[in-house]
């Protein structure tokens, strides 16, 4: 029971063919596999072509990112993110109010693949106000906090040159932002800050 | 004696207080530390790698796409079923065109407008399409409806589900505003160069096996397990589908 007729013996490939196909097939899993699979996805290169394709640095950041990931789980265990605590606080990020003086600036530079934390210890309920702008490349950061099992996301964004708005704690902990350079050439970050804040904390 | 007695035990509980505040300190100044340490929300693999980058990434995202339809078994099933009794070279060229065609159609349009099609759904329309097609292999339509449904109109229109299923992984991988549809196209290149190495790895062990005595009664058995394959697919995406309800 099948909707076709049996092929015709002639119409089909001569097995010549098919060992001949079955060879090239072999050959060229194996140069996918060296000169492109394993650049992007393990960032080693024993070809040289990974990198001319630009696939190197996506295997590159994929073991940074399993490397963070795997760090941070050794940090907080298992899955922690809270999604609807994520959703009701990305609320309050808001426009920044018009400020007459910052009560801190804080300047660094990241070279190409580098990043950073800047990060403010805030009582519960207590607000932050914070203008940022970068000079030189674009820049990738996540605006958020943890402290215990409360986790909370603000804002994400990537390849942005300024931001500007203030975030309400909604537990007590250190606020603020991871910035990492994804762009090729240096950039330098100028942050300014006001708010109940208690001190500013520097990361790696 | 009293306040003597007093001053006496007063001055080792006195250094043990202090000691333990000391300790208490340490303990708390090293918990802080070590959650202030890194630990924002870290997404690995192609997501999270997408999710870094911004701008025009061309071959990243062909290499992606390949990736994306080599590693999608549903895709590779409905494929295999299209291609199982085609040997003749152009029927394979049309019919797999025509499954690109609609697949590239949903792909495209339902990222770029952003349709937000539940995935479990889409992949159970996914798993059922594979159960079509392999019913059709059996020539079951025929018997039971007396008629052949159109097999090219059958291919487009499952393709335009797989391209939906598709559009709705890659909004989930959260691609910048920058360079999008220009990573988008790449991506979909990607995916028809993907289909091409399967097709080719699936048109040299057909060859082989329809060479074979055996081939029809085989085939019968596999579109069987096929019909089985799908049927599997789709209740995997149901289930998926009530547990996130």
């Amino acid at each position: 029971m099948n909707n076709a007729p049996k092929p015709n013996i002639e119409d089909l490939p001569t097995p010549v063919q098919l060992r001949r196909s079955t060879i090239i097939a072999g050959m060229t899993a194996i140069a996918i596999g060296v000169m492109v699979y394993l650049p992007a996805e393990y960032g080693t290169d024993p070809t040289g072509v990974g990198s001319i394709l630009g696939l190197t640095e996506m295997g590159e950041i994929k073991q940074q990112l399993a490397a963070e990931a795997a760090a941070d789980e050794a940090l907080h265990g298992g899955d922690e993110s809270s999604s609807l605590m994520n959703d009701i606080f990305g609320l309050f990020v808001g426009a920044a109010h018009a400020q007459e003086a910052w009560q801190d600036e804080v300047t660094f530079t990241l070279a190409p693949g580098d990043s950073t934390e800047v990060k403010v210890t805030m009582e519960e309920g207590t607000t932050l106000t914070y203008a940022w702008v970068t000079t030189g490349g674009r820049v990738n950061f996540d605006l958020h906090a943890h402290s215990g099992s409360d986790e909370v996301t603000y804002e994400r964004g990537r390849g942005e040159t300024s931001g500007e708005g203030s975030i309400t704690a909604p537990f007590a902990g250190d606020h603020g932002w991871f910035w990492r350079n994804r762009d090729d050439i240096e950039l330098t970050v100028t942050l300014q800050l006001s708010g109940a804040y208690s001190e500013i904390v520097r990361g790696e | 004696m009293i306040p003597n007695r007093s001053y006496r035990s007063g001055h080792p509980s006195h250094a043990l207080r202090q000691s333990l505040i000391l300790f208490t300190t340490i303990v708390l100044m090293l918990i802080a530390f070590a959650t202030s340490a890194y630990a924002h929300a870290v997404t690995p693999g192609d997501a999270g790698y997408i999710q870094e980058i911004f701008g025009v990434h061309i071959i990243s995202f062909i290499y992606l796409g390949a990736k994306h339809m080599i590693t999608g078994y549903d895709h590779i099933l409905f494929l295999l079923g299209v291609v199982f009794f085609l040997y003749h070279m152009k029927d394979v060229a049309i019919y797999v065109s025509i499954f690109a065609v609609g697949h590239s159609i949903t792909m495209i349009a339902g990222v770029w407008f952003g349709w937000g099609i539940n995935a479990y759904i889409i992949d159970a329309i996914i798993g059922l399409s594979v159960v079509y097609k392999a019913l059709d292999n059996l020539g079951l339509y025929q018997k039971w409806l007396g008629f052949q449904p159109n097999t090219k109109a059958a291919t487009l229109i499952f393709g335009l589900f797989h391209g939906t299923g598709l559009a709705s992984k890659i909004l989930d991988y959260q691609l910048s505003e920058d360079g999008l549809l220009a990573n988008l196209l790449a991506f979909n290149v990607g995916v028809e160069v993907g289909q091409l190495l399967a097709l080719f790895v699936i048109l040299i062990v057909m060859g082989y096996w329809r060479r074979s005595p055996n081939f029809m009664r085989q085939a019968s058995v596999a579109n069987i397990i096929m019909v089985g394959l799908g049927l599997l697919l789709t209740y995997q995406q149901i289930a998926g589908y009530i547990a996130s309800t």
